[in-house]
């Protein structure tokens, strides 16, 4: 009787520590595949792509442009049926209005954002200044 | 004679020498090395404000190129195919555009990777090898903006071979 306890016993506490273990294997597995996908999320380069990510969400007025652009448009060619004449005029009068819309983006990725000045680094002819020290949201 | 000679080669090797240690030397004064020491911080907050309006440009600009990928130059060529109609111009043009587009998705990415690693740095301390990586960035900016160019260009030509498909329409309906 009283071995039939003690074996009882044990077995109770051989299966606690069987659950703590597999919390703590659960938990090391959830943070190496955790690990895992975060360096191929950056090593692949989606990191810089992805503008859900903290410090690089779209302000407030962006995405209200946005959502208006996109009730504006909902235009969609048909991949089948005859092309006729007017369906071409459609075609190039919307498509002519995506090129205006890449066009009007001024100057996208200037070298001159990177520029000494406007960066703040003092320039050479000018050593003797002070380097102005303006935030670049004003000159964006 | 032969002392002249190797005169000769000594003044041409010294020459040589200068020639690659003056630029590397004057990349950057003292003046602006403890420039970019005291103004460390206000740098990186400009390049990381950079950095901010780059990747709004980069969604604006990619989602433009993929909107006109997807559904303006396939659909067409797909429908042209469907007619039974001559598209070999066509598709050459949707291969540019597709390549032009994963060109500058793949700059743009080595750009940012680039920004981020002189974002990184340690500019109070190493101001001289923090130039030379900005100088880099510079160079991988450039790479995008004409990756821009490429597409703007290589989307007007797409254009104008629309146009003419229009123009070769109008001729057969009359």
């Amino acid at each position: 009787m009283q071995n039939q306890n003690s074996s009882e016993k044990k077995k109770l506490e051989r299966g606690g520590r069987n659950l703590v273990l597999l919390g703590i294997v659960s938990v090391l597995i959830a943070l190496m595949t955790t690990g895992v996908s975060l360096a191929i999320y950056h090593n692949s380069g989606d990191i810089y792509l992805d503008r859900s990510r903290p410090g690089f969400l779209p302000d407030e007025e962006e995405i209200e442009d946005e959502n208006e652009k996109e009730e504006e448009k909902e235009y969609d060619f048909a991949r089948d049926g005859k092309l006729t004449r007017e369906d071409m005029e459609e075609f190039i009068k919307n498509l002519k209005e995506e090129t205006k819309a890449i066009d009007e983006y001024k100057k996208p990725f200037g070298e001159e954002v990177l520029s000494d000045e406007r960066l703040g680094i003092p320039v050479e002819e000018k050593s003797a200044e002070e380097p102005a020290e303006v935030p670049m949201e004003e000159q964006l | 004679m032969k002392k002249t000679k190797q005169f000769i080669y000594y003044i041409i090797l010294l020459l040589i020498c200068l020639v690659g240690v003056v630029p590397a030397v004057s990349a950057l004064s003292k003046t602006q090395e403890a420039g970019i020491s005291d103004h460390c911080e206000t740098i990186k907050d400009n390049l990381k404000t950079i950095q901010k309006s780059d990747a709004r440009a980069r969604v604006y600009l990619g989602g433009r190129f993929e909107t006109i990928l997807n559904k303006y130059v396939t659909p067409l060529n797909v429908r042209l195919v469907e007619n039974s109609m001559s598209t070999a111009s066509l598709i050459e043009s949707q291969n540019t555009l597709t390549s032009n587009k994963t060109k500058f998705t793949n700059d743009y990415v080595g750009y940012q990777q680039k920004l981020e690693e002189l974002v990184a740095m340690d500019c109070k301390n190493e101001p001289a090898s923090f130039y030379e990586k900005l100088k880099l960035v510079r160079e991988e900016r450039k790479k995008v903006e004409k990756d821009v160019q490429k597409m703007k260009t290589a989307l007007s030509e797409y254009v104008e071979l629309v146009g003419k498909l229009k123009e070769r329409l109008n001729a057969e309906s009359k």
